[in-house]
């Protein structure tokens, strides 16, 4: 599994994260690596029946859905870099646009 | 009150190991207020207890190790957290660790790396590695860590202190920072079991607040022995590979002849699927932290790194590329491909059913008639600094003996079995789901005849 520099760079967009330049050869290569060593999971005598394992409590539990005071120390505008008015402040959202295709 | 300016005493004279992110001043004020307000009839009255900084509090910042949540201070406390306070524990600060719980030497914080307590030059391990190296020093009798992979069994192992990473589900996750939601458990450090064990009763339990903590009592602790008559050990042959370091090797044989001689019955056993667990980890850890690290986004808390940004998306990218370090950076990005159109059976549903193998294997084992496996925790002892950096796989492979009880869900303890050349080696004991209380009888009487700071 060679990983290419526009797979990191396509893989970088899905995930929403800024690569630099210069980092993307070293950045391929690790991500060649570590893909090629997992990659062994195709040899494991695995039958497709076999049923995936997802540990914890075999039923969710639900608790009362009750009005509570507020729970929290601090609220979001204590928290967010950025908030006014009971709203979270980002860039223009009409200026969103889809992800590129994958 | 001159406890707790002690307990600051005792950790400021640690910090060339750079283990503790709380600065001093800070610490030793809130250790004085917290000792007055200290429930005098809790059953840890007194004792001080560090946090890894995945662990959410109320009076300090909870970092994660990640510039992406500097200053960051949490508006709710973990259970855990409060679950000590109640029994009179005092909280000690905040500790260093690789970036959001990933790594396996404590190098990828942001805040630095953490020297081992024997050997600067050396790694603590990690990603617990802050917790680890104060315990070890002396300066806390006990720690919280987190144990994804190995995080708290790998760094206990290097530094020669009692880790125990618990059932999944024992203990309650409300306010740990996610990393791999399926495998996250928090685990406690100790100067010996019995300090462990004592903090685990007190943090373990029910907890409405995480749907994935068993509705069960916390647990109690077990009396001490008096042998380990009628235990059987099991010792799986996989973990014994022909190339473990050697004086790994002897330390693990001088534990084994000990328990023997103790009473207990050792049969080897095998667990075939165990070369997979590594890969499986390495799919499964990076899918589920790719998804849980999306909520850090600049948007809703922690710092913006923005400039001008055209657009949402960019303002996201931007903080983000700029917020995580090269490790986490490297997982998400493994994490998202794995789990992207055209990958996702080969490697993601590939993963999710050797873990399945995985786990059969221990319930093969248990099924006949085991109670506890006994392996080596770590391949080698504390690796140098900078060793395992430029190549991610062969820092990957230090939890080789770790994942698979992450993965199984089960309970898992590393004791100090013997020192070489100064530096501690670890022996693992694997137990039966919610049954920590054999898995600390085992380590209590292990504990009391091997010499742990001697050569094998």
């Amino acid at each position: 599994m060679s990983v290419s520099r526009d797979d990191v760079l396509r893989i970088a967009r899905l995930a929403e994260l800024d690569v630099d330049e210069e980092g993307l050869p070293v950045l391929a290569e690790q991500m060649s690596r570590i893909l090629d060593y997992v990659a062994q999971l195709s040899t494991v005598p695995a039958s497709e029946s076999v049923k995936p394992y997802v540990p914890g409590p075999d039923a969710i539990r639900f608790r009362p859905d009750e009005v509570k005071p507020w729970p929290l120390a601090a609220g979001p505008d204590d928290l967010a870099p950025a908030f006014k008015g009971g709203f979270f402040l980002v860039p223009k959202l009409e200026q969103f646009d889809e992800p590129e295709a994958s | 009150m001159s406890d707790a300016k002690a307990v600051a005493d005792r950790l400021g004279k640690v910090k060339r190991l750079n283990a503790l992110l709380t600065p001093a001043t800070e610490l030793r004020k809130s250790l004085v207020a917290q000792a007055a307000a200290a429930r005098a009839t809790g059953v840890l009255y007194g004792m001080p207890v560090a946090l890894k900084d995945n662990i959410c509090t109320l009076e300090f910042t909870t970092t994660c190790g990640s510039k992406i949540l500097e200053g960051y201070r949490s508006p709710f406390e973990a259970t855990v957290v409060t679950k000590l306070k109640a029994a009179g524990a005092l909280i000690a600060g905040k500790t260093n660790c690789d970036e959001f719980a990933m790594g396996s030497s404590t190098e990828h914080s942001a805040y630095g790396r953490v020297m081992h307590p024997l050997d600067k030059a050396r790694v603590p391990g990690g990603s617990s590695g802050g917790s680890a190296a104060l315990v070890a020093a002396g300066a806390v009798p006990a720690a919280l860590g987190s144990d994804t992979g190995g995080s708290v069994r790998q760094p206990a192992s290097f530094c020669g202190v009692v880790g125990i990473k618990p059932t999944y589900g024992r203990v309650s996750r409300y306010g740990l920072v996610a990393f791999g939601s399926s495998l996250d458990q928090i685990g406690v450090f100790g100067r010996s079991v019995h300090d462990a064990a004592r903090v685990l009763s007190v943090i373990s339990g029910r907890d409405p607040r995480d749907a994935t903590c068993e509705d069960r009592d916390p647990l109690r602790l077990p009396t001490v022995p008096e042998s380990l008559q009628g235990f059987v050990i099991g010792l799986p042959r996989e973990y014994f590979p022909s190339d473990l370091d050697p004086a790994v090797r002897r330390a693990c044989d001088r534990a084994v002849r000990l328990m023997k001689e103790q009473g207990a019955a050792v049969r080897e056993v095998s667990l075939p699927h165990t070369s997979y667990a590594v890969p499986t980890y390495y799919v499964l850890a990076p899918a589920e932290a790719s998804s849980n690290l999306a909520r850090y986004d600049g948007v809703r808390y922690g710092p913006r790194f923005d400039g001008a940004p055209v657009d949402i998306r960019a303002l996201y990218r931007a903080t983000r590329g700029a917020g995580f370090g090269p490790e986490v950076r490297r997982r998400i990005l493994v994490g998202t491909y794995v789990l992207s159109a055209g990958y996702y059976d080969a490697y993601y549903r590939r993963a999710q059913q050797t873990r399945a193998l995985i786990v059969q294997d221990f319930r093969n084992a248990f099924d006949r008639g085991v109670d506890l496996l006994f392996t080596p925790t770590t391949p080698s002892p504390a690796f140098k600094a900078g060793e395992k950096l430029a190549d991610p796989v062969s820092m990957y492979l230090s939890d080789i003996f770790t994942v698979t009880a992450n993965l199984a869900g089960l309970p898992a303890l590393s004791l100090p079995i013997g020192r070489v050349k100064g530096l501690p080696i670890g022996g693992q004991l694997i137990g039966q789901a919610f049954l920590e209380d054999e898995l600390l009888e085992a380590a209590y009487a292990l504990e009391r005849v091997v010499p742990a700071t001697e050569e094998p």
